[in-house]
């Protein structure tokens, strides 16, 4: 079947993810260029650009890292072509220095960055709510209820971009992103247009005169008063009210789903003035204060903070200073995460002097909770870093005598689920590249430690602080868990894979190289599929004084079996007869391939599983495990 | 139209974004409104994964409690775990009784809940539970990578969707690649047939 994204069917309805549809609406914006760093929720974004840039004659890239997409679409932008950023909410993090200047200094072409929220942290550190952060900038926010609104939303951000000369947030959640449903297509565009920087106009340049710098964060602000004024006839926004209601609810980007299913569960949809609000900044003060004035009792919807909700609180002293404000901060809703629907309905109801229902099953999902597991996360079957983590913990033990004798730095990957028992081996985990940094804090008051960091992220964040750490002279022991791609965002390909975003083959960057030629002096390379040589290397490395490290090498697993589809690799077995029943494979091992039959009192390998990488073979002590075929 | 929902329960690598995805196809072919959420965030790694599917009128990606026409379970487990919060008061609960044991098990942290404990929790909340082993039945198929086909073989010949075995598979058949066609075809075919044996006595179906 043809690729919904690109089909040149205007009028069609297909069935698209929210990030898909993002993707359609850049196309229907006619992008030139889009550069994006992968993250859950946003990574489908690139993905779907990665698959379709070649086709569509648009250049995409996955980049080093955020702040470096954002600089390249930044310049394109500067040369009046249009182009998207799509990221993962902490992204923005990283690209904010750029984010800051590109609202100050302005744009030229459209440009649109995605901030993907992930409220209730399904797959990330932390819960930031980036609005405030387009706030703090003079950006403007778009927010998002459905694939549809995806897709026409960043055709509009891209033509505000542009009328207005400012970059816009395109901002979604995670269920929004992840949301499939039916999405009517337009027309794709191609604009063409010649690219052309503007000497003459010196917008971009930092001069040294301040009376210029205060210039443009007046300019800044006055772009956002223009928007307010126009938001407030946006077709984003869509106010609902007859007058005659006495409730009223102001629903934010995808929570305006379950107010509507709310109102349709409590048969209230005559009941309750429904303002849709897809521009949370600037907020279209007109029909907000339209409904405050008309209603008794209001409810604001958003995830997750009470970011719309404070400013309407605001309006509401003028407006209307009876009305009862019901959402986060009067601690009706949760104060953090994101909503559920029944708690929508609970509040709709409470306010309409219905009974709320709450959670119906509440008690025998309590049940549940203590008769099955949480599942608990952990790496693949036959995952590179298993063994790794394996070697390390030997490694440590053998040198230092207690694996507590070192802090175990982790760093963000699939790597990070080190601490995941059985291995259990990993003290703090922080963001991007931050285990080479606190590892240089606590060597030079005395702790020792270990820098446990993944190929991507080492790439993305961790160069400078290794530099630092050779200038400093601090004692540090940095362990790279190189498994070729940025797995656990989706096998994405990073400086080293060899390739870019779209498959073409371009050089390898070496991890090794960069090492040495900042300055590390002990650097080695082992497989870690061979616990051995792998335990051997990690002990020299604990000995070397000063900055040390062992580059523990090989595919990601499920990457390897992507490769190799629709073969399977060779699985292992345990030979019966020899099991002891030790279980020393499951409890400190534990790949996911591996079981205990308990009447038996032997172990098993689950041939649908098993990855066939033979490391179990290695740990078992009696010699009972076997390739299939050996 | 009333609404249809399906809440997908399984692990990551079990093929449920797959099924789920023919589903909601073939429904828009027929000029329905879906609406589907998805919760797979760290699939990879072994984590649960869900699907909601809702076709007709609903804005929500998400299903509330106790409102689930069906329950389509990949893994026994999963199943229960999402079964009891869902599924409405009887509604269809499709089982597989495949066991993915997650690494509290293998580690020895904790045991892997005995099947006739987790059938008795999801029969609180509806006595329609028919459970079967429908990996054995994709082996049988070819690859027991093809459970996928099989549940959703089972969930077509339920009734529970607006539309039936046929419509999906012509889906199957624009979506699906060539060499794996046959395969597919046939897992699909068997969960079928599975379900429809059971009709009458929809506790336990026949094991493969
Ligand atoms: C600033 C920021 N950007 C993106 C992400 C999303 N993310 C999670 S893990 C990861 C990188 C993993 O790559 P790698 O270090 O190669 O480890 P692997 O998963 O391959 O083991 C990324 C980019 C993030 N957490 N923070
Ligand atoms: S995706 Fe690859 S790197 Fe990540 S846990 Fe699985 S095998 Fe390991
Ligand atoms: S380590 Fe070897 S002997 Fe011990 S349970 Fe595992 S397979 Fe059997
Ligand atoms: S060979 Fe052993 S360790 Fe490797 S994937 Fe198979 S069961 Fe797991």
């Amino acid at each position: 079947m043809s690729n919904p994204v690109t089909m040149d069917k205007p009028g069609e309805t297909v069935l698209l993810m929210g990030n898909e549809a993002i993707v359609r609406g850049a196309l229907e914006a006619g992008i030139r260029i889009a550069a994006s760093y992968p993250g859950t929720p946003a990574s489908e974004i690139g993905n779907t650009l990665a698959e379709i840039a070649k086709e569509t004659g648009i250049h995409f890239e996955w980049s080093t890292n955020e702040k470096v997409a954002f600089e390249v679409v930044y310049g394109a932008s500067m040369c009046n072509q249009r182009g998207l950023v799509p990221m993962k909410h902490v992204g923005l993090n990283v690209a904010l220095d750029i984010m800051e200047m590109a609202a100050l200094r302005g744009v030229k072409g459209g440009l649109v960055f995605v901030s993907a929220d992930d409220p209730s942290q399904h797959s990330s550190g932390q819960e930031q709510d980036q609005r405030w952060l387009a706030k703090q900038n003079c950006i403007p926010v778009l927010e998002p209820s459905d694939p549809q609104d995806a897709k026409d939303f960043t055709i509009h951000a891209f033509e505000l971009s542009e009328r207005h000369k400012q970059p816009v947030m395109l901002r979604t959640v995670t269920r929004v992103s992840h949301m499939r449903s039916n999405v009517k297509l337009g027309e794709l565009k191609k604009l063409n247009r010649e690219a052309k920087f503007d000497f003459e106009q010196f917008s971009y340049v930092v001069a040294g005169f301040d009376k210029m710098f205060y210039g443009r964060e007046k300019e800044a602000n006055e772009k956002i008063a223009r928007m307010m004024a126009e938001f407030d006839s946006s077709p984003l926004n869509k106010l609902v009210m007859t007058g005659k209601e006495k409730v009223g609810v102001i629903a934010t980007g995808q929570t305006y789903n379950y107010v509507m299913d709310a109102l349709v569960k409590l048969g209230a949809k005559e009941k309750v003035a429904v303002l849709k609000l897809g521009t949370s900044n600037p907020l279209p003060e007109g029909p907000i204060t339209k409904l405050l004035k008309g209603v008794n009792k209001i409810l604001v919807t958003e995830e997750p903070d009470p970011f719309v909700e404070l400013h309407v609180k605001a309006l509401a002293k003028d407006a209307n200073p009876k009305v009862e404000l019901y959402g986060r901060i009067g601690g009706k809703l949760p104060a953090e995460g994101e909503l559920m629907p029944y708690m929508v309905d609970g509040v709709i109801a409470e306010m309409l002097g219905q009974k709320p229902e709450g959670n119906p099953r509440a008690e025998v999902e309590k049940e549940a909770k203590d008769l099955i597991f949480g599942r608990m996360l952990t790496v693949c079957a036959g995952c590179p870093h298993r063994p790794s983590i394996y070697a390390l913990k030997r490694a440590v033990k053998a040198v230092k005598g207690d694996i507590h004798k070192v802090v175990m730095n982790g760093d963000i990957g699939c790597y990070g689920l080190a601490w995941a028992p059985p291995m259990s081996y990993e003290d703090t985990y922080f963001c991007m590249g931050a285990s080479l940094g606190v590892s240089q804090g606590m060597s030079q008051v005395g702790i020792d430690t270990i820098a446990w960091i993944g190929d991507g992220t080492f790439f993305h964040a961790a160069i400078p602080a290794l530099m630092n750490a050779v200038q400093t002279k601090t004692n540090i022991k940095v362990v790279v868990a190189d498994n070729g791609v940025t797995a656990m965002t989706g096998f994405q390909p990073n400086p080293q894979s060899g390739k870019m975003a779209t498959g073409e083959a371009t050089k390898s960057v070496s991890i090794e190289a960069i090492a040495k030629a900042v300055g590390v002096e002990h650097v080695e390379v082992t497989d870690a599929y061979d616990t051995k040589a792998t335990e051997a290397a990690f002990k020299r490395m604990l000995k070397t004084e000063g900055v040390a490290m062992v580059i523990s090498r090989r595919i990601c697993a499920t990457e390897a079996i992507r490769q190799m589809r629709p073969k399977r690799p060779v699985p292992y077995e345990v030979d019966e007869s020899k099991c002891v029943g030790c279980k020393l494979c499951l409890t400190t091992f534990g790949c996911p391939g591996l079981n205990f039959d308990e009447d038996k009192k032997k172990a098993s390998i689950d041939p649908t599983i098993c990855m066939g990488c033979g490391v179990c073979a290695q740990v078992c002590n009696v010699g009972c495990i076997h390739r299939r075929d050996e | 139209m009333k609404t249809t929902r399906v809440v997908i329960a399984g692990v990551g690598g079990q093929g449920t974004l797959l099924a789920t995805r023919l589903i909601a196809e073939t429904a828009i072919k027929q000029g329905l409104q879906v609406r589907i959420g998805e919760t797979y965030g760290m699939a990879q790694r072994g984590g649960p994964v869900m699907g909601h599917i809702q076709i007709g009128e609903a804005y929500s990606p998400q299903i509330r409690p106790g409102e689930a026409d069906a329950l389509l379970g990949f893994e026994i487990a999963e199943a229960t775990r999402r079964g009891v919060t869902y599924l409405k008061q009887g509604g269809l609960a499709i089982v597989n009784s495949k066991k993915l044991p997650p690494v509290e098990v293998i580690s020895g942290m904790r045991k892997y809940p005995e099947e006739g404990e987790l059938v008795k929790l999801l029969k609180k909340v509806s006595s329609k539970v028919a459970v079967f082993d429908a990996t054995k039945l994709a082996e049988k198929a070819g690859d027991p990578i093809a459970t996928n086909m099989v549940m959703l073989g089972a969930l077509a010949a339920s009734g529970v969707l607006p539309f039936g075995q046929d419509e999906i598979m012509a889906t199957m058949k624009e979506s699906i690649p060539t060499r794996f066609l046959e395969l597919n075809m046939k897992a699909f075919k068997l969960g079928a047939e599975a379900l429809k044996k059971s009709k009458g006595l929809l506790t336990f179906l026949p094991r493969a």
